[in-house]
């Protein structure tokens, strides 16, 4: 049957291009084992030039590959809360920000996204954000590899389930927030010499007192700040979507076809809704 | 006023990104200081938005500098000479001069880009990535997250009141404050994914996912020349930075 | 040209929400969809966009028709998908809520316009043109460089439909195109409408009342619980019974029984609200609700030297127990601000205001909810609980009363505005009128003396509106006292006791309504 109102039958979406995907995983994963390996003797002379080149362009570069091979293959209804979830990171994370916490806020539209449409798209709206948010405050354009591993994890915790029960969400949230953190702080060092919040420095500052090296330091308070954060908000995530109407989740193919929020991902029939009205 | 642009928005955001990327090839606290004084305080005094972007570097860039400062001036125990001892902390001069060269280079960072950035006209910088070919998924997240930012800042600040009409008071402890950040971000959520349904149905009917190449209603401000000096600025400076670094490796 | 059949439709085989419905659509033709909240019209207006829902574990099961081309469903996974893109150049379709419909990464009203076109790659020049004549046929050309987000409701409502119809397509199908608009805004947008009908443009409204005037062989479906009772023009319509389907016509008065209605205030009736000499401005130009609103690129003015203008010019009034007053007037008179002035949301530069005896000015809005309660114009910034009863005993809970009381206040109120058998539903569950009246639930759950009521009857269907007059008389009868602000002439010369007049920050005229 063909028609001319109709789409082809097959549903085929664009192939991911797993060229880039691996292109882009590979460079992030080496630029992080070369600042980690090679370059933690040079810190304590100068500040590597190298070092803050390849972490800029490792995991700037790194995140655009993955990006430019997670596009194509998303559908529109991933698409379109993609824009929501990084207006929310940069909303809430601003605030944030401005309030001087030890924590950042500024993945709960990464997760959210994550949580509903999928790893992928998770990773894509964490990189993006980043960029984005760029455009307001340039010291989160670095941090974007990250917030991709951040999104990816999450989408990937999703969907093995934990969010299908309250306490496993804060669970998820430590591990994927340690991972996080570890991630992020060689980039916070060797671009801008752990430069951070008064919260955050204050951690450092005790670990540099104790006689760690800085990026020791950095990883430290990276581990502490990123795991308290992102406890807090898979924890927030998950009280959010349990919140949400079926409506809103059936319409996300992931979450359905996953179950990634138990009994309430949309599977429920509706049955008295449309009922009732006034006497 | 904005300043009368000249360049296209493409451009301007390249060449301040190489100049980011010669500030670290480069990497002496001489050059990073030559750009900031030479190039980047020109830059903000011609833009017309002097306030503004002066007020915005001061705030992203100041508690950054002011806590890197105390930071590494206070903890650097690779620092070798000791000004003053203070107990667990000491003031060195190895520590005030690495928190010196970074505190230039985030200066550098910030001054380059956010000029760039807030001079830059957004729907300029679409437009031309439109016209040429970008990627149309990409087009649209970057421009739609960017319009959205004021739009959930708003209706944020709208349910904040409402929920206040309805009983909400502000409390102090990090319960009440997480409980206040659902009573808000709850009802936010659940709008902005009902508004996102229904503009993926639109994005559909409105012939989102066509084939064939995208245009613009903003006419392309755009030039073959500006395209050819593009190319050739990212050439030079890839050129530079590897006959500067390998000197540097050989030297 | 357009014909949809539907043998059932329902989300995930629920309750069908239209069944054995067939409708027909001829070009040129002016079919209103008219019934009450959970009618199946949005259902219909839909499929006749071609959204048959099935990604949204919606189940369809019958056929659409365009053009002699018919597409049949069956409700299972192997159904044909309809290109929405190829429909949609045929059959525009605007839905409810216009923020959805923005694409969001426009500056100008002139780029969403050409947004669709300009995905099907249409060239420049031509896009430009194009552009050009849907703006000078809907009176949009001044607008062009205005920022959509930045628009009022009806010119928002405008540039939506010239961003459906650029493409010129033969059907234009309306959910709801008035709901939320002012009597001006509204005709702007039926004028618009009128336009296109004039060019040729087969046009579907689909409303919750059947409409006051209609162009020349205008048809009316109307629909009931899912399926179709009447099929005709609209002078028969309106003879036709339908007000037992919960059909009412626009403009109305609300139908309760003359006698049980208002009952003159006890005169003697305490001073509930005082509002002495109040002067509120605006926050900065560039602000939201400021002056400098909309300006090109939705670029701020640099703040100008002097003060803003007074949205509130000095002020006075008092509402006594037993009272419903309404406030009238044009948009941008201040309405909203007097209503957000009685419970603190906005806080005068100078002035006193006192509920119940005490002076409110300087408590947080927060402990206000008890004695003052406010109804939003838009509801869906406050519900925000799992179920309709949760969210109507937040109000409650927050006013320090325990569990079990506030489950009982709750659960009272949903009786009241008749909502108990949906206690269980989630608010975004129901239809657009339910989460109204749960809004309303709520403010009646934490009992405050004084009702402050933004908009009430904007989008209600006869039984709500119907219920909502009672619930205001009921209200003011028990010795509290209502203030409402409306453009539902009807509505408020039957049910308020006095009206005032706003303009331009002054009250002009305060008037007992004839008949009190």
């Amino acid at each position: 049957m063909s028609s001319s109102l109709t789409l082809p039958a097959d549903r085929t979406t664009e192939r991911p291009r797993r060229l880039l995907l691996a292109l882009g995983g590979a460079l992030i994963v080496a630029t992080y084992l070369f600042l980690v390996i090679v370059q933690p003797t040079e810190i304590a002379g100068g500040m590597g030039s190298a070092a803050s080149l390849v972490s800029l362009f490792g995991f700037l570069g790194g995140g655009a590959l993955l990006v430019g091979g997670i596009l194509p293959m998303l559908t529109t209804s991933s698409l379109v809360i993609m824009p929501l979830g990084i207006a929310l990171n940069i909303a809430i994370g601003q605030v944030a920000g401005s309030l001087g916490l030890q924590i950042y806020l500024d993945a709960i539209g990464t997760v959210l996204v994550a949580v509903l449409a999928g790893p992928a798209a998770g990773a894509a709206t964490g990189a993006l954000s980043n960029a984005v948010w760029g455009l307001f405050n340039p010291f989160a354009l670095p941090f974007a590899a990250g917030a991709a591993l951040i999104g990816l994890l999450a989408g990937l915790a999703a969907k093995h389930g934990a969010f299908r029960r309250v306490y496993l969400a804060p669970v998820a949230g430590l591990v994927v927030g340690a991972i996080g953190g570890l991630v992020a702080a060689p980039v916070a060092v060797f671009m801008f010499g752990a430069a951070g919040t008064f919260g955050t420095n204050a951690i450092i500052a005790v670990f540099r007192s104790m006689g760690d090296k800085l990026l020791v330091a950095a990883t430290k308070q990276g581990l502490l700040s990123d795991s308290l954060d992102k406890i807090v908000v898979f924890v927030v995530v998950a009280l959010i979507v349990y919140a949400l109407p079926q409506r809103a989740v059936r319409q996300f193919p992931f979450a359905r076809t996953h179950r990634v929020l138990g009994a309430r991902s949309g599977q429920r029939a509706m049955t008295t809704a449309g009922a009732g009205s006034v006497r | 006023m904005p300043r009368r642009r000249i360049l296209n928005p493409l451009t301007e955001l390249l060449a301040a990104v190489l100049l980011v990327v010669l500030v670290l090839v480069v990497n002496r606290w001489e050059f990073s200081l030559a750009v900031l004084l030479l190039v980047v305080v020109p830059a903000v005094l011609t833009s017309g938005r002097v306030r503004q972007i002066g007020l915005a570097v001061l705030l992203i860039a100041g508690p950054l500098l002011l806590s890197s400062l105390l930071l590494h001036g206070l903890f650097f125990p690779e620092g070798r000479t000791v000004l003053l001892d203070l107990g667990p902390a000491r003031v060195t001069r190895e520590g005030l001069a690495f928190a010196a060269v970074m505190g230039l280079r985030m200066s550098v960072f910030t001054g380059v880009l956010l000029t760039a950035a807030m001079t830059l006209d957004v729907p300029e910088l679409l437009a031309t990535m439109t016209h040429r070919r970008w990627n149309r998924k990409l087009v649209f997240v970057v421009g739609s997250a960017v319009g959205l930012i004021p739009h959930v800042a708003l209706r944020a600040q709208q349910i904040t009141r409402a929920q206040q009409a309805r009983g909400l008071v502000l409390g102090r402890g990090p319960v009440a404050r997480v409980r206040a950040l659902l009573t808000v971000t709850t009802p936010l959520v659940i709008g902005l994914l009902v508004d996102a349904s229904e503009r993926n149905r639109m994005l559909g009917a409105r012939g989102f996912s066509s084939p064939g190449p995208r245009t613009s209603y903003l006419p392309d401000t755009d030039t073959p020349r500006q395209r050819a000096a593009r190319r050739a600025m990212v050439v030079g400076v890839g050129l530079f930075s590897v006959l500067w670094l390998g000197s540097g490796v050989l030297a | 040209m357009i014909r949809v059949q539907s043998r059932s439709f329902a989300y995930d085989d629920g309750v069908p929400l239209l069944s054995g419905v067939t409708v027909t659509v001829e070009p040129g033709e002016y079919l209103v969809v008219a019934g009450s909240s959970g009618s199946g019209k949005t259902t219909l207006a839909r499929l006749l966009a071609g959204a048959v829902g099935s990604d949204a574990g919606a189940v369809f099961r019958g056929s659409l028709t365009l053009d002699g081309e018919t597409v049949h469903f069956e409700g299972g996974p192997a159904d044909p998908r309809i290109d929405p893109a190829v429909w949609s150049a045929s059959v525009a379709f605007v839905a409810q809520g216009a923020w959805g419909q923005l694409s969001m990464m426009s500056a100008t009203v002139g780029e969403e316009i050409a947004f669709g076109p300009s995905n099907r790659g249409v060239p420049h020049e031509r896009l430009r043109r194009e552009v050009d004549d849907v703006a000078a046929a809907l009176k949009l050309t001044e607008l062009l460089d205005r920022d959509p987000r930045r628009l009022s409701g009806g010119q928002l409502q405008r540039t939506i439909i010239a961003a459906a119809v650029v493409q010129r397509p033969r059907v234009l199908v309306l959910d709801e195109p008035f709901q939320g608009l002012d009597a001006g805004a509204a005709a702007d947008v039926a004028a618009a409408i009128d336009v296109l009908r004039a060019g040729g443009t087969g046009v579907v409204v689909c409303a919750p009342m059947l409409p006051r005037t209609a162009p020349e062989g205008a048809r009316i479906i109307a629909l009931d619980g899912g399926h179709a009772v009447f099929d005709g023009l609209l002078a028969e319509a309106r003879w036709a019974g339908l007000r037992r389907y919960g059909i009412g016509t626009d403009g109305d008065a609300p139908r309760i029984g003359a006698a049980r209605m208002r009952g003159a205030p006890t005169t003697a009736g305490r001073t509930l609200v005082t509002v002495d000499d109040v002067v509120v401005r605006y926050p900065s130009p560039g602000e939201p609700g400021g002056p400098g609103r909309g300006e090109r690129r939705g670029r701020r003015r640099p703040p100008g030297p002097g003060r803003t203008p007074a949205v509130l010019d000095g002020v006075s009034l008092q509402v006594r127990a037993g009272e419903i007053l309404a406030v009238r007037g044009s948009n941008g008179s201040g309405k909203t601000t007097l209503l957000q002035v009685l419970n603190g949301l906005r806080r005068p530069e100078s002035g006193r205001v006192t509920v119940d005896g005490m002076p409110i000015l300087r408590r947080p809005t927060g402990t206000l909810a008890g004695a003052v309660g406010y109804l939003f114009q838009d509801t869906d910034q406050q519900l925000f609980e799992r179920t309709v009863l949760r969210e109507v005993s937040y109000g409650p809970r927050a006013a320090g009363l325990r569990r079990v009381d506030a489950l009982r206040r709750a659960a009272d109120a949903l009786e009241a505005v008749g909502l108990s058998a949906v206690a269980d539903i989630h608010p975004y569950e129901l239809a657009f009128v339910q989460r109204r009246l749960v809004a309303l639930a709520s403010l009646i759950a934490a009992g405050p003396s004084v009702w402050v009521l933004d908009e009430p009857t904007a989008g209600l269907d006869e039984p709500a509106r119907t219920g909502l007059a009672a619930l205001l008389v009921q209200h003011a009868q028990g010795g509290g006292a209502v203030v409402m602000a409306t453009h539902d002439a009807a509505f408020s010369a039957a049910v308020a006791h006095r009206t005032l007049r706003l303009e331009a920050g002054l009250i002009q005229e305060d008037s007992p309504d004839p008949g009190s």
